[in-house]
């Protein structure tokens, strides 16, 4: 009976890389029509894990079965075929290509008659598969790079989904999306279960998972810690059984009190860029600065244009002195920091060293003449890592190699060794297991308590609130609502201004 | 995941595959001419070519480094010689300015149009490689250039060791331990990265493109006082050469971390020991062209290219 409703078992999984060693024997069960939910802090093994599952790397040791069979799939193509699909962490999609490509890329040959490729059978397979999903509003025929982040997230759900698996491994997915990329992720799971395939789901927020989940199974450092039942749910359990020892909650500020310096160190004066319209505010030293809003309300264009990264179509940016800020190297001058939502691509040269990437901001302080040693270099990192407690081989790791979290901690520690005043933050959180989250959190206090500003965007509205000195919330581009800390917030609150 | 790992193991072959090569060519034209490869006559000729290949690839590696390719420095470094020879003729004296002039004028301006109009730069410099291709003639006069006699007494052992030894030592400290070098390898590494950490990427790009010309000037100048004339043949084999004496260092097509220029003098040492090698052995320019294409599509094919796998991962 149990037998029966076995569909995928893993046995004393295996794998390292190097001297790190990823996952530690772990083992797994996963019944029809089940949503496991994954958790575990950064680096824990959930991506490694999932990742042999769906034949996109190879474990060291260990069984996987499927159905009963012991399967042992040569490559991701062939999982795909028997019905085990994932959702990738990282950006999965091409650039260069367009939405219906990038559904079927490596299956053109379907859609090719006597060598020449129906362009139009396919835009409309694919967006077949779009509505399928519920992502009607994407257009098939649409180069990728014409999408936002999240949409390109959606490409890929649509990717997986059309290859109807028994299995879809979604791994930290949802914190790219909004609300609405999340419902339709929510739906299809529903689904899924309704029909007898499985999910598993992988999320740092615990009470999403609680929510979607009907088992939870735990690791840690490799180590399959636990596996709780729906009725077992309860999050500080979980959160003891993830880090291993008791966490609070609440990690937040715990003052109320805002910022009263009225000393204005960066001003945003009338910009309209993108969906920005006509966006005006002003950050005060020593202030954290919160931004909050749908995906699409042009937050994240307001950090990128307030770096200089990207020039307004009408108004300006400057510095408290009313120096112009146009361009990054600008904003550097004036001591400014930035990450983008959108880290591995923008924030990190993933393909180049931890060390090249904390040092890269500060070539200036660190240059002998013409010359940078190696020895100037590794002292800067081990201090600036050190700080932010970065797990890592050695400085000349790749970044690439790094956890979701430990790449985090890279971003911030090359800009703490810049030494910057203020700190533009695009989702500083996103895919952030609590423990460092809490340390990324106590690191923006600690910068406040330095009189250095921080403007900190966001989509989780807890998280504005429970850091900003002021919050300003963005509806379709324009400010509709500005809020000070001792109004005592909640979300409630909130959200008549964003939607 | 399953590319970074076949990455892990590739990049310690990248370490290693530059010296197989060296040692392949060594042995195998060292046992084929029959030792002829190794008399002191031969290592005299191996000077003379090598020189012109490190001295280009130690230039070539700062683009290499950004993710450039640049096909004009042949029909560059033709035009600089062309127009040092005319100076000569007014006075010996004005040919090597003329010449660096020359190189830089040429290398900067394409780099212009790559970085300011965005035109690709692989398009961009084989355009320029076209247009020079019929430049030169122009300078030339269709014909072949005649330098004043007393500049070949130029041309001798002390001066090509100071230029081969310049060009390392300044090379090697740039690449390895200058804030240029490193710099020109976060931009190959990810130049929107770059971007945001407020690198001038086009005037890095833009530097790379005239220090290249500078060297192709050089170049220029030394093929002038070696040979003594100016023809629109000068310099048709640098190209060829200095590209797969990059790829043959394994230095990575779309630049960053992995540009090393230890790679750059194995590799450039490769290519001398197999042009002196083959011409040893009796092979004519024409089929010796033909070998290196060979070796250039092989040398592609495995060529250690990090990027390839991020879109995947
Ligand atoms: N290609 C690789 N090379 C070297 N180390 C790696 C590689 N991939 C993963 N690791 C290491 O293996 C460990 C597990 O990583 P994994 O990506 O599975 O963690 P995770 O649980 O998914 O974390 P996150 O929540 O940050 O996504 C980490 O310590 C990570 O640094
Ligand atoms: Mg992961």
């Amino acid at each position: 009976m149990e037998q029966e409703k076995l569909l995928l078992k893993v046995e004393d999984m295996y794998k390292s890389f190097g001297i790190t060693k990823a996952l530690k024997g772990v083992s797994l069960s996963l019944r029809r029509g089940q949503i496991l939910g994954l958790i575990g802090e950064n680096g824990s093994g959930k991506s490694t894990l999932t990742s042999i599952v769906a034949a996109i790397q190879k474990a060291d040791a260990g069984k996987i079965y499927l159905e009963g069979e012991l399967c042992e799939f040569q490559n991701s193509v062939e999982a795909n075929e028997k019905g085990v699909c994932m959702i990738l962490q990282e950006k999965g999609t091409f650039d260069a290509l367009t939405v219906a490509k990038n559904i079927f890329v490596g299956k053109e040959s379907m859609f090719c008659k006597g060598g020449v490729l129906n362009n139009r059978a396919m835009n409309e397979a694919a967006q077949k598969a779009l509505n399928a999903v519920g992502a009607d509003y994407i257009k098939a025929a649409a180069p990728l790079a014409s999408l936002n982040f999240e949409d390109r997230k959606l490409v890929e759900v649509a990717r997986a989904m059309y290859l109807n698996p028994k299995i879809l491994i979604i791994d930290e997915t949802t914190t790219a999306l909004s609300r609405n990329g999340r419902d339709i992720l929510y739906q299809i799971m529903k689904r899924m279960k309704g029909e007898g395939r499985s999910v598993i789901f992988i999320s740092h927020d615990i009470d999403e998972l609680m929510e979607v989940c009907d088992t939870l199974t735990i690791l840690r450092d490799g180590v399959y810690i636990d596996t709780l039942e729906k009725e077992q749910f309860d999050a500080a359990l979980v959160r003891r059984l993830m880090v291993g020892r008791e966490v609070s909650e609440d990690y937040y500020r715990s003052d109320t009190q805002s910022c009263k310096n009225e000393e204005v160190v960066l001003r945003m004066e009338h910009v309209t860029a993108k969906e920005l319209k006509d966006v005006s505010f002003e950050l005060h030293r020593g202030e954290i600065l919160g931004f909050g809003g749908l995906a699409d309300c042009g937050m994240h264009i307001l950090g990128s244009v307030a770096y200089g990264n990207m020039e307004p179509d009408l108004g300006k940016v400057t510095a408290g002195d009313g120096t112009p800020i146009r361009s990054p190297k600008e904003a550097m001058n004036r001591r400014i920091a930035y990450i983008s939502k959108n880290r591995d691509q923008e924030s990190l040269m993933v393909a180049s060293s931890i060390r090249d990437n904390i040092c890269s901001a500060s070539y200036a302080k660190l240059a002998k003449g013409p010359f940078i040693w190696e020895k100037a270099q590794n002292e800067f990192v081990d201090k600036w890592a050190g700080v932010l407690e970065v797990k890592m081989q050695g400085p000349g790791q790749y970044v690439m190699e790094l956890s979701g979290g430990n790449k985090q901690k890279v971003a911030l520690a090359k800009w703490l060794g810049f030494g910057a005043d203020i700190f533009i933050l695009d989702c500083p959180t996103r895919g952030i297991d609590i423990g460092v989250k809490s340390n990324i959190y106590a690191l923006m206090q600690e910068l406040r308590s330095q009189n250095k500003s921080i403007i900190l965007i966001s989509e989780e509205l807890p998280e504005v609130i429970g850091m900003s000195d002021r919050t300003i919330i963005l509806k379709d581009g324009r400010i509709s609502g500005e809020f000070v800390r001792e109004q005592n917030l909640t979300e409630t609150m909130l959200i008549d201004y964003m939607v | 995941m399953e590319k970074i790992k076949a990455n892990a193991t590739k990049v310690d072959f990248q370490k290693i595959f530059p010296f197989l090569g060296l040692a392949a060519v060594l042995i195998f034209f060292g046992i084929f001419s029959g030792g002829r490869l190794f008399t002191a006559q031969n290592m005299k000729a191996i000077l003379n070519d090598g020189l012109y290949i490190i001295v280009g690839a130690s230039g070539y590696a700062f683009l290499f480094a950004m993710g450039i390719l640049d096909f004009s420095i042949g029909a560059n470094m033709a035009v600089s010689c062309a127009v040092a020879c005319l100076a000569a003729k007014v006075n010996p004296w004005l040919a090597l300015p003329a010449a660096l002039l020359t190189g830089m004028l040429i290398s900067g301006i394409l780099g212009l149009v790559h970085v300011k109009a965005h035109v690709d730069a692989f398009i961009t410099t084989l355009a320029g490689q076209f247009i020079l291709n019929g430049l030169v003639l122009i300078v030339l006069d269709n014909s072949v250039q005649q330098a004043p006699l007393e500049m070949l007494k130029w041309f001798t052992l002390p001066l090509k060791l100071m230029i081969l030894i310049g060009c390392l030592g300044a090379g090697y400290m740039m690449l390895e331990h200058g804030v240029y070098g490193k710099t020109g390898k976060l931009i190959g590494s990810c130049p929107e990265a770059a971007r945001q950490t407020g690198i001038n990427v086009g005037r890095y790009k833009l530097t790379a493109f005239v220090i290249m010309g500078a060297l192709v000037g050089l170049l220029g100048f030394v093929s002038l006082i070696r040979t003594g004339t100016a023809s629109s043949k000068t310099g048709s084999t640098l190209m060829m050469n200095v590209l797969n004496a990059a790829l043959l260092g394994g230095l990575p097509m779309s630049g960053g971390p992995t540009t090393k220029f230890r790679g750059v003098i194995v590799g450039s040492l490769t290519m001398a020991f197999l042009t002196s090698g083959m011409t040893i052995m009796g092979y004519n320019v024409n089929t010796q062209q033909i070998v290196k294409g060979l070796i250039f599509l092989i040398a592609i094919s495995i060529s250690f290219d990090r990027k390839n796998m991020k879109v995947i991962k």
